[in-house]
Order: structure tokens, then C-alpha cells, then sequence
């Protein structure tokens, strides 16, 4: 029973940090529209950024917030340098730019600082927390409250002004452009707070796995999280990064002794497979509107 | 108002496609002006050309000059000439379906946080009361005629001197057509706004504008006073729907005089 509870505890922390990294990937396609199969070297990036700056001596905060202004700029770039020359091109093009951004970034980045795994302390400690017989990870436990505050700032942030402009260029870009909406300056927009939620996931997978170029992996479980919970729903980010994380913890932590491990990402693959069969546009995704 | 003037406008699509050739065009100060021509004539590129919209279909304008008072619009982006004054509401509504009208009509203000954005909202209000009922609900599960209305409202948030409006009785009851165009009759009366109003809808049309133009094959054909033009025996029988004669020979007249006008 204790064991039960543990695996659950840690599953919807761990999903909490796995909604932290797919946070970016709906901030993207809310606003853009556009599925961004970088979103995982963005995380990568962010870590490495992170690490980068603690090298020169920078206190850790210092070198979050830096690493945030590096990514924030970055994703402006993305948009002004590649996406502003994707207009009235097909989506598929579009993914394809994210694909081929995801495959430069994850080369260039651990070959330009280093490729060998580097540690990432952000000082909370090994030592887990003890609640009754449930003995939880100190970092996943910090990781799901960033991931509440960070989740709950971007439902406000949609709720103001400049985010009910950013939800009416998702819906239909000539007519933003219509009525004035700088549908560029939207998608840059959205593109940079992607890579500040980017640099707090990276810096928390970072401290828990280190960082390497296999953070970019976190794309997989990040398009898990979406393709339940909705592709541009900020609820359907928390509520997906809670099963998955959940679902991912306690099936392997009882089948993994049987089969010889690695069951993880098999359940990973069967919710994106049983999603997309059952409900394809996720649990809290929106349903294009027909009126008959 | 700026007057809104096209000189030999010419637009190409994928580098290859001729849309519109030589399209000249004015709207005076508070004039009330219709593009009418049949499908595929070029009317809607003509407003897209305008408003700056030619990009996402990959078209653009080759040759000749498009001004609105002493601005020189093609050196502008879309948001730019918003911001001059020149709104097009784009055929087909193309509310924001996944807002609310309210929120429709947020996300095309562009001033602060100002009582301006009040009085001009309640502006919108006083003209389509239906959208304050609808209010909560999202615009893509209005109705046709009130998701017209919500486009129509969304373009006067942006405070605009001229609005263009492309088909507004697509898919509407004559009924609601009626309605709407009494509207737009009196939003360009009550305040000064000029209007650009594309139609098929040429009867309707030619009761309401000043003037008209006639497009056809990407050309202007004829233009004039609405009155006159009402009295043109060739626009009487190809956009009124002649004189009630259903007679076949009068099918190859209609062919061969096409052609003369072409």
C-alpha cells in the first residue's frame, strides 16, 4: 500500500515536471498554431544555458534569469529569422522547420559546451522527504510547484488583454492581420515565453538527470502530456502531465520486475496511441467549431 | 477621411496567376462606394490589395500605386494600414470562433485601457444589440447573420475611416440582408465612414451606395452613379436580372454583348 501511494506521490510530481516541459509546446500551438518538435532541445538549451552561466561563477538565480532573457531572445529569433518566411506556406513545412531546428539544436549545443553529462545542482538536497512511509524526491517535489505556479501564470496570462489577442491570432491568422493584430509579433511572443518555460524545465531536469543532450528526450513523455490533455489547452497540460506521470510511475513500478524494465515508454506510446484513437483531440483540446 | 485612391493596380498570384489588371479606383471622404462583378472578377483581391492581405496566398501587387490620403499604402504591413484607418471585414466573417464577441471585440482594439474602448464598444452594442445577448457564448456557434454582425462590430473596434466590406450578404436571408445594409448605411452616415462595399448582390447594392464600379476578368469595366449605372441597359440585364425575359435567344444576345463589354 505504502509502496503504491510512493509511486503515486513521485508519478504526479515527475508529471508535474513533465507538464513543465510541455508547457512551451501548447504556449506554441495556441498561438502559432503549429506543433513545435523542438520544444525538447528548447529544454535541453535551457539546461544547457542554465549550466553554463553557474560555470562562470554566476549564483543560480542570476543564471536562471539570464538563461531566460538568452531563451526568451532566441525564440524571437526563431520567429523573425525562419517562421516570418513560412507565411501562406502548408503546416507541414512549418513542422518541418521545427523538426530541422530540433536536429541542429541538439548537435550544436552539447558540441559547442560539451557533450559529456554535467551536474546541475540547484541546492535542494538529496535527501527525500518523509511523509508517513511515503519517502518522496526533494526535487521532483520543488519541480511540481514550479510547475503549479508557472501553469497557473500562463491560465492568467491568456486571461489579460494581450493574451485574448494572442488566442484570436491562434484562431485565424488573415483575420488578425484584418483587423490590425501583428500576427508576427504574436507568434515571437509566444515562441519566447515557450523558451522561459524551456529554461525552468530544463533547470529542474537538469538537477535530477544532469545535463546532456538527452533532456531533448523530454519531447517524447512533453507530446504525451499534449496529445492527452489537448494540444492548446493549458488545464489539459496539467491534467495530461498528471496521468502520464502517474500511468508512467506506478504501471512500471509493478511490471518492470516482471518483463525486465523499460515499460515506461511503452505506456508513454499507448496513451499517445489510445488518445489519438479515442479522443483525438485530447481530453480539454478544442473541437473545431461546425455549426450545421 | 483620407480618400482612397487605385491606379493601375495590378495583382499576381504565385508569380503566375493575373488576378486583377489595371484596377483603378476611388472612394471620396464618407463616400459610399460598391465593387460588384460576378465570381472570380477580382473583386476580393482588389480589398485584399488594399488591406495589405495578398501575402498568406502567396499574391502580390506588381505594378501601380495604392493611396489613402497622402500615405503611400504599399509600403505598409497589414497592422500599419489598421492603424492608418482602413479595416476590411473579409468575406466569409471569419469571426474568432474559440472567443467570445466580447472578446472579439477586445482582441481588435488597440488602444489602452481607456474609456474609450467603452463608449466604442457600446457603440457596437447600439448597432447589434444581438451581440450583447450572445455575449458569453463562443462566436462560432452564433448564427450566420449575428457572426456577420460581430465581424462588422470587430472592424469599428479598430476606430477605422474606411471599412470594406467583402459580401456581407453571402449566405444571409433577404430579410437580414436588408437589415445590415441599413446598418452600414448608417454607421457611413451617422459617422463619416467611408465605405467599400464588394457584392454579387448588385440590386441590393445599387439601392444604398453612391457609386459603383463594375469588375470583370480583373478590369473595371464601367463605373459611375449608382443611379446612372441602375439605368444602364446592359448592367439591367446582366446584374438586375433583365427585363424578365426568358426567352434563348435572348441567352446568345447576353453572350455575344458580354463579350462587346469585356
Amino acid at each position: 500500500m505504502w509502496y503504491f501511494l510512493e509511486l503515486l506521490a513521485n508519478g504526479a510530481l515527475v508529471g508535474l515536471m513533465y507538464s513543465l516541459a510541455a508547457l512551451g509546446f501548447v504556449l506554441i500551438y495556441k498561438s502559432a498554431g503549429v506543433p513545435n518538435l523542438a520544444q525538447g532541445t528548447l529544454v535541453m538549451a535551457g539546461a544547457y544555458a542554465v549550466w553554463f552561466f553557474i560555470s562562470l561563477g554566476l549564483p543560480l538565480w542570476i543564471a536562471v534569469l539570464i538563461g531566460c532573457v538568452v531563451l526568451f531572445v532566441f525564440g524571437l529569433l526563431v520567429e523573425r529569422l525562419l517562421l516570418r518566411h513560412m507565411v501562406g506556406q502548408p503546416v507541414i513545412m512549418v513542422v518541418m522547420l521545427t523538426l530541422g531546428l530540433e536536429i541542429l539544436l541538439r548537435g550544436l549545443v552539447p558540441g559547442v559546451l560539451g557533450a559529456a553529462p554535467k551536474p546541475l545542482s540547484i541546492g535542494v538536497g538529496l535527501s527525500p522527504v518523509i511523509i508517513g512511509d511515503v519517502f518522496l524526491n526533494r526535487a521532483y517535489l520543488w519541480g511540481g510547484v514550479l510547475a503549479l505556479v508557472l501553469i497557473g501564470l500562463s491560465l492568467a496570462f491568456f486571461r489579460t488583454r494581450l493574451g485574448t489577442k494572442m488566442r484570436a491570432v491562434s484562431d485565424d491568422h488573415v483575420a488578425s492581420w484584418a483587423v490590425g493584430l501583428s500576427v508576427e509579433r504574436a507568434i515571437g511572443l509566444s515562441w519566447g515565453i515557450a523558451g522561459i518555460a524551456a529554461v525552468g524545465a530544463g533547470t529542474l531536469w537538469g538537477s535530477v538527470q544532469g545535463v546532456d543532450w538527452t533532456l531533448s528526450g523530454l519531447l517524447f513523455p512533453a507530446i504525451a502530456v499534449v496529445i492527452l490533455g489537448g494540444l492548446d489547452s493549458i488545464p489539459g497540460v496539467l491534467v495530461g502531465g498528471l496521468l502520464v506521470g502517474i500511468l508512467g510511475s506506478v504501471i512500471p513500478g509493478y511490471l518492470d520486475s516482471m518483463v525486465g524494465g523499460s515499460t515506461r515508454e511503452v505506456v508513454t506510446s499507448l496513451i499517445i496511441l489510445l488518445t489519438i484513437l479515442v479522443r483525438p483531440y485530447g481530453i480539454f483540446g478544442r473541437e473545431d467549431i461546425e455549426r450545421i | 477621411m483620407p480618400k482612397l485612391t487605385l491606379e493601375n493596380v495590378e495583382v499576381i498570384y504565385d508569380k503566375v496567376f493575373l488576378a486583377i489588371k489595371g484596377v483603378s479606383l476611388e472612394v471620396e471622404e464618407g463616400g459610399m462606394v460598391a465593387l460588384l462583378g460576378a465570381n472570380g472578377a477580382g473583386k476580393s483581391t482588389t480589398l485584399k490589395a488594399v488591406s495589405g492581405l495578398l501575402g498568406p496566398e502567396r499574391g502580390a501587387v506588381t505594378r501601380g500605386t495604392i493611396r489613402f490620403g497622402d500615405d503611400d499604402l504599399l509600403r505598409m504591413g497589414a497592422p500599419q494600414r489598421v492603424a492608418r484607418g482602413i479595416v476590411h471585414v473579409l468575406e466569409g466573417r471569419r469571426v474568432f470562433d474559440h472567443l467570445t464577441p466580447d472578446e472579439n471585440l477586445i482582441a481588435a482594439w488597440h488602444g489602452g485601457r481607456s474609456g474609450k474602448f467603452d463608449e466604442i464598444r457600446d457603440r457596437v452594442y447600439e448597432y447589434f444589440p444581438r451581440l450583447r445577448e450572445r455575449g458569453r457564448s463562443k462566436a462560432g456557434y452564433l448564427s450566420g447573420g449575428e457572426q456577420q454582425m460581430l465581424a462588422i462590430g470587430r472592424a469599428l473596434m479598430t476606430q477605422p475611416k474606411l471599412i470594406m466590406l467583402d459580401e456581407p450578404s453571402l449566405g444571409l436571408s433577404p430579410l437580414l440582408v436588408q437589415d445590415i445594409f441599413a446598418i452600414i448605411r448608417e454607421i457611413n452616415r451617422k459617422d463619416g465612414l467611408g465605405v467599400l462595399l464588394v457584392e454579387q448582390n448588385a440590386a441590393a447594392t445599387l439601392d444604398i451606395v453612391d457609386s459603383a464600379y463594375l469588375i470583370e476578368n480583373g478590369q473595371v469595366v464601367m463605373s459611375g452613379r449608382a443611379a446612372t449605372l441602375k439605368e444602364n441597359p446592359d448592367v439591367q440585364e446582366f446584374y438586375l436580372g433583365g427585363a424578365g425575359r426568358v426567352d434563348y435567344h435572348a441567352v446568345r444576345h447576353y453572350r455575344r454583348r458580354k463579350r462587346w463589354l469585356s
